[in-house]
């Protein structure tokens, strides 16, 4: 697998936890648990999904019933 | 609930709706609805991300937290859809009333709210919707969206935004 070297700000909290969840043994590594993350999120936010969803806002905002 | 049915329902909060709505000077648009509940994991959002939103006077914002257990459908459903916190009870704040209108502009809180059977919109159908209720012109609505990429914090695809314009244009 190839991989892209990418440098990003995040939330000190956030990486706080990120890192302990990684200490605690529940991810290889940092790497490891970013790219899980993006991955996770990526699949639950699929584009054709959300433009459906905007689909349903038009029908309902402009032509809906209450 | 039916869409056929006209009166306004009541609606639960997840943060994404109240934070952009006021970004854009909008807030006022929930006042069309009887109850407004947020529930208290997404009061703390607001309260991180936009303070504001939780002191005005335009419209009432009622805090609860659920003490119910949560539901066995909506506990596998956050974990597959690695739903935040907030999202969560917003879910369930909304089975608890049903039937609630949940609204939310993240795409796997409205994915697990139509596996829960909840109806669910996000800040673009409050939008549209005030042309409908008169709640704004739709020359008012129309620049309310032009705005949008630079006022809010609402991502959307630019070409998916010029669609929704065109759609408020063909109004009468």
């Amino acid at each position: 697998m190839n991989n892209t070297l990418i440098e990003a700000e995040l939330p000190t909290e956030l990486a706080a936890q990120a890192q302990a969840f990684v200490a605690a043994g529940w991810a290889t590594d940092f790497n490891d648990l970013l790219a899980e993350a993006l991955r996770r999120f990526l699949e639950s936010h699929e584009a054709s999904v959300t433009e459906s969803f905007i689909k349903d806002d038009i029908e309902w905002g402009l032509h809906g019933r209450d | 609930m039916e869409e056929t049915d006209q009166r306004p329902p009541l609606v639960v909060c997840d943060a994404g709706p109240l934070i952009h709505l006021d970004e854009v000077g909008c807030l006022d648009l929930l006042a069309d609805f009887p109850v407004v509940l947020v529930p208290g994991e997404v009061w703390r959002e607001a309260q991180r991300h936009r303070p504001s939103v939780l002191v005005q006077s335009v419209v009432t914002l009622r805090q609860l937290t659920s003490t119910r257990p949560v539901p066995p459908a909506l506990a596998a459903m956050a974990r597959l859809l690695s739903l935040h916190a907030g999202e969560m009870e917003a879910l369930r704040v909304a089975l608890e009333h049903d039937p609630a209108l949940l609204l939310t502009d993240d795409t796997a809180a409205r994915l697990a709210a139509r596996n829960l059977l909840i109806r669910a919109h996000g800040t673009l159908g409050i939008l549209l919707r005030a042309i409908r209720r008169g709640q704004r012109s739709k020359d008012e609505l129309i620049e309310v969206l032009r705005e949008l990429p630079k006022k809010s914090t609402l991502h959307l695809k630019r070409s998916l935004l010029d669609d929704v314009i065109r759609e408020a244009e063909r109004l009468p």
